[in-house]
């Protein structure tokens, strides 16, 4: 920055003439002079007084004036992330996905339902259930005993309708499922245990 | 030129016999394999019999599969399928006899056919029919069924399922109403007395809780059989 020599602030002060100034501080005192002339010059228009009072008793702007101008308008901004934390967040979101996400269960459709099969077979090595939903082909929905109490259990998705079944125990014995509410004559000189799916979705 | 040829012999086929070549040919598959190699053709004789007389033969087809898979015998096997295909008969005719026009659709006489083996009277199945005549009514048959397997009246059971439809309730709802009948007996009320509680509460029975979250998680879908 350009410091102003102290002989022309004097000579502005009116405490020194112009001409006592050297030659090379006269010319410069002239172009000082000429911009203090055009700034003393008045402009047009609304004094800044009432420019501001204009502002002043302006309405202020609508909630949603603003929110719509603040969403309009452009913002930085800045994210400080230790990368520790990001892989930590990674970390995080694979085990949701990995331990709950993966194993939400069928989709299920409108016309199907989900069928619980619950036995107790004690001493048991292997429990399946057979039944029209099936073709009646053994082998193909087994019931489990996870923790080994002789309760065997089985989850299964089926179209909504009504099945008649049986349990194959040990692949040999045919039981019914005694908790069922309905059973039937099978022809065979046994009875049939009966399930009606109905839907989940209502 | 071809597509002519096409739908000529299939035309001459459904004529024959009013069965497609395919579906006699997929019900062998579906047998071979599974019951005694004697007892195939004529399971499959019947199973076309029942598709010639408009009644459904998935009944037949599934009836030897259980027994093929219970070990029977053929003859033993046989002589089940007939017995099915005369339920499937008597209840088309009870159908028609209360009222519904020929041809009867297959699902109500499967249904039918199944609530006469839960030995639900003829005569409360033509009651049901005549007074509920838009199918389908398998929901009601069954849920009558189900009170009359709980020595329920049949005439009380088969009014109250009736006062349920007019009510509004339909399809799986009216099981509902059975549900809570046999849970007013649960409580101590006897069966007339729970029918009379149930019918006041019309149309507003509970709703079957609905399957937990963890059942849903549980649930899989069983392995598609595979041809033998």
């Amino acid at each position: 920055m350009n410091t102003i020599d102290a002989r022309i602030h004097q000579v502005l002060d009116g405490e020194l003439p112009i001409d006592a100034l050297p030659a090379e501080l006269r010319h410069r005192m002239q172009v000082v002079r000429g911009a203090a002339d055009l700034l003393a010059v008045p402009v047009p228009g609304p004094s800044l007084e009432s420019r501001i009072m204009a502002e002043v008793r302006r309405p202020a702007p609508s909630f949603m004036r603003r929110m719509a101008s603040w969403f309009a308008t452009p913002h930085a901004v800045t994210f400080r992330v230790r990368p520790v934390w990001s892989v930590a967040f990674a970390a995080a979101v694979a085990v949701f996905t990995v331990f709950f996400a993966r194993d939400a269960g069928p989709q299920l459709g409108e016309h199907e339902g989900i069928a619980q099969f619950v036995g107790r077979f004690p001493n048991a090595r292997s429990v399946h259930v057979v039944g029209t939903f099936n073709d009646w082909r053994p082998g193909t929905i087994a019931l489990q005993d996870l923790d080994h109490d002789g309760v065997w259990t089985a989850t299964v998705v089926l179209p909504t309708g009504t099945y008649e079944y049986m349990f194959v125990v040990d692949g040999e014995r045919w039981v019914p499922d005694h908790l069922a509410d309905r059973l039937v004559a099978d022809d065979f000189g046994r009875e049939n245990s009966v399930v009606i799916v109905r839907p989940v979705h209502r | 030129m071809r597509l002519g040829v096409v739908l000529a012999l299939l035309g001459a086929g459904a004529g024959a016999g009013g069965v497609t070549p395919l579906a006699a040919q997929s019900v062998q598959s579906r047998l071979e394999g599974r019951i005694p190699g004697d007892a195939v053709p004529v399971v499959d004789s019947l199973v076309q019999v029942a598709l010639h007389e408009g009644l459904p033969s998935e009944p037949l087809v599934q009836k030897a599969l259980e027994g093929g898979a219970k070990q029977v015998p053929g003859p033993r096997i046989v002589a089940a399928v007939r017995a099915t295909l005369a339920q499937l008969r008597d209840a088309r005719d009870l159908l028609v006899r209360a009222g519904d026009q020929p041809p009867v659709r297959p699902g109500e006489v499967t249904t039918v056919a199944w609530a006469l083996r839960r030995k639900l009277p003829p005569s409360t199945v033509e009651r049901v029919v005549a007074e509920l005549p838009h199918p389908p009514r398998g929901a009601a048959i069954h849920a009558i069924a189900d009170l009359v397997a709980h020595d329920f009246d049949p005439d009380s059971s088969a009014g109250l399922i009736i006062a349920a439809v007019n009510d509004g309730l339909q399809r799986d709802r009216l099981l509902d109403v059975s549900t809570a009948a046999l849970h007013e007996v649960q409580r101590g009320r006897t069966r007339d007395e729970a029918i009379a509680v149930v019918r006041q509460q019309l149309p507003n029975v509970p709703w079957p809780p609905k399957p937990e979250r963890g059942t849903v998680t549980r649930a899989r879908r069983p392995e598609t059989p595979t041809p033998p």
